[in-house]
């Protein structure tokens, strides 16, 4: 039989060991997860109920900057979590604004202190942290902060901070390893760049900023530093929120603009330079236009890279196992069941192809695959009409098509969009914009006026969506919906 | 050079003695004061004591155990009393390692394994 052995300096010869059929009755662990976050402490979690012999391996490689966390993935400690805490600080200070017109007196002018946020935030992520810890030893499941690899059939090398190697067998394995900040790969940017890796653990106030790409990440961001009071610019290539609705991430662009966040379109950093070091700096950053020779300049304290995320599967031995992954996005392809190519292996997470990168997706086909493998359901995952909110400044909350995807799916002249613009009663008195927060659905004519696209922008976004994202599921009709009577008075009645 | 232990009462006594062993790690155990015949008034004290004490041994060189008596039944009671106001402590026992968000509560100090755990994992 195959047992966990130290190896130290000779992979090879543990592969020829290994090579020697492995008799299934053996093997170390039921399952291994590789990948402690969203996906793969849900998967585990589940697994370790029905009594299954798991092992969680998580590991961090420290970004260029030297940053890393804890156990629990990219959402609880440098995604959704800290990103609303954050998003939730500049909601405040712009309340604090709001307040002295609903007759709240104080004269002193409000600042933003970046340490007491940053440490609370971290704080809250530390217990976290320790609280998967907790579960995870009270379900039995095994945790190690090792870097996990396949190196032969069933078998994983596990290699921690210190460089020690352990083989570990499994009947079954699933990668949940998620994905990393992409850089540019211009000079300059890993010595002297951050990513949203680093943001949410700076130990310093990033002053002026330059973010750098359009997706969520990017304007969330860029959102919330300007929000805080900090001079922001955004550097967009070509188009915002790629893959969303368009007309809805113009509106985003537009409010945030008028609310002190620069943009430069259609430029791309070739060069990043320091001009003085400290913390933070002095960064210089040369830029050419996508559209022609024009170069431009500029000076910030922080440059923020957020381009887009490569999921972690090129170093992680999957072609050892015959893994088949796109060779272009390394993203893993997967049938109905998250099962790759190699039947003994799943996939869950973002590192998914063509499924939606978000938390509550990775948790839910995590929890399914477990319990069709190991307590006989047969309940598969619904990617569609999954809910999503966008937390700019102004919050965008969508559910199922947008109007382009809805016109190419089913002719222009087969849906009918409904709209309005909605001023926010907690908006009337400050004195706040009344033209800018707006709703619309988009129905289908040929089925009975199925709502099958919903898109708010305004306040609370996300917690206005959830709900229509139930009735959407429940095929909802404009009849329907119309037929509701609204609750007043709130952003949801419109 | 490897552990000590230290026994203090009441909330001012715990953050003195917490400040004067700064840069030691510190773990600390809260419990429910003791009556003149060493019971405490906290059941769940009794029963978690001795499973801490047991793994003491697993505790990193250098470091300090303070075992803290937080008071009588109705002082703990009293929502806004020191402990659960400044040190936001929710139950008694708490196990904790002081300066992290890392703490063990109540049910939780029964279990050898997560006390162990505390005790000697980063």
């Amino acid at each position: 039989s195959v047992q966990a052995r130290e190896e130290e300096d000779n992979p090879q010869k543990t592969m020829e060991v290994n090579g020697l059929t492995p008799v299934p009755d053996s093997y170390d662990y039921d399952l291994i997860v590789i990948g402690g976050g969203s996906g793969g402490l849900a998967a585990a979690k589940e697994a370790a109920k029905y009594e299954k012999k798991v092992m969680v391996l998580d590991f961090v490689t420290p970004t260029p900057q030297g940053s890393s966390w804890g156990l629990g993935g990219t959402c609880v400690n440098v995604g959704c979590i800290p990103k609303k805490l954050m998003h939730q600080a500049a909601l405040l200070g712009q309340a604090l604004q709001d307040s002295r017109k609903f007759g709240w007196q104080f004269t002193e002018e409000v600042k933003h202190n970046w340490m007491t946020m940053t440490e609370s935030v971290q704080n809250y992520i530390g217990s976290l942290n320790w609280g998967y810890r907790v579960t995870l030893r009270d379900t039995k499941v095994t945790y190690e902060n090792a870097y996990g690899e396949f190196v032969g059939p069933h078998t994983i090398k596990a290699t921690n901070k210190k460089g020690i190697e352990k083989l570990y067998t499994a009947e079954r394995f699933i990668i949940a390893t998620g994905e990393r900040p992409r850089y540019l790969g211009i000079p300059g940017d890993k010595e002297y760049c951050i990513s949203s890796d680093d943001l949410f653990s700076l130990p310093y106030c990033p002053g002026k900023t330059l973010v750098v790409g359009a997706s969520y990440v990017a304007l969330e961001c860029a959102g919330f530093l300007a929000g805080l009071g900090l001079d922001v610019t955004v550097m967009v290539r070509s188009i915002l929120l790629r893959g969303f609705d368009q007309d809805m991430a113009n509106r985003i662009g537009e409010y945030m603009n008028e609310h002190g966040v620069n943009f430069i379109r259609e430029f791309v950093p070739i060069k990043v330079e320091q001009v003085e070091e400290g913390t933070p700096g002095i960064l210089k950053v040369t830029a050419k236009s996508t559209a022609g020779d024009q170069m431009i300049e500029g000076e910030y304290n922080t440059v923020l890279l957020a381009i887009g995320r490569d999921p972690c599967t090129r170093k992680i031995g999957l072609d050892k196992v015959g893994v088949n992954i796109n060779e272009k996005t390394g993203k893993i392809p997967v049938n109905d069941e998250e099962q790759t190519n190699v039947p003994y292996i799943y996939a869950v997470g973002d590192i998914l192809q063509d499924k939606l990168e978000l938390t509550p997706v990775a948790i839910q086909a995590g929890r399914l695959l477990v319990q069709r493998l190991y307590a006989g359901a047969t309940a598969k995952c619904d990617y569609v009409n999954v809910p999503t909110t966008v937390f700019t400044p102004l919050e965008y909350g969508a559910c199922g098509y947008s109007e382009e995807a809805a016109v190419k799916k089913f002719g222009e002249e087969n849906i009918e969009v409904y709209h309005s613009h909605f001023w926010p009663l907690e908006w009337t008195v400050p004195s706040r914009d009344n033209n800018k927060c707006y709703a619309k659905i988009i129905c289908n004519i040929q089925d009975n006026e199925r709502v099958i696209g919903f898109h708010v922008l305004g306040p609370n976004a996300g917690e206005v969506t959830q709900g229509f994202a139930a009735a959407i599921k429940c095929g909802l009709t404009k009849e329907q919906l119309d037929s509701t009577v609204g609750i007043h008075p709130v952003c949801a009645e419109v | 050079m490897g552990w000590e232990e230290v026994q203090v009462r009441g909330y001012a006594e715990f953050v003195r003695t917490a400040q004067g062993y700064h840069g030691r790690p510190i773990f600390a155990l809260f419990c429910g004061d003791k009556d003149a015949e060493g019971r405490s008034w906290c059941p769940d004290c009794v029963t978690a004591e001795p499973i801490v004490r047991k793994e003491l041994h697993n505790l990193p060189d250098d470091s300090v155990f303070i075992y803290c008596l937080v008071g009588d039944r109705t002082y703990w009671k009293d929502p806004n009393n020191e402990f659960r106001k400044n040190l936001k402590l929710t139950g008694v026992p708490t196990l904790l390692k002081y300066g992290t968000p890392q703490k063990l509560v109540e049910e939780e100090c029964f279990k050898a394994e997560l006390v162990r755990m505390l005790f000697t994992e980063d």
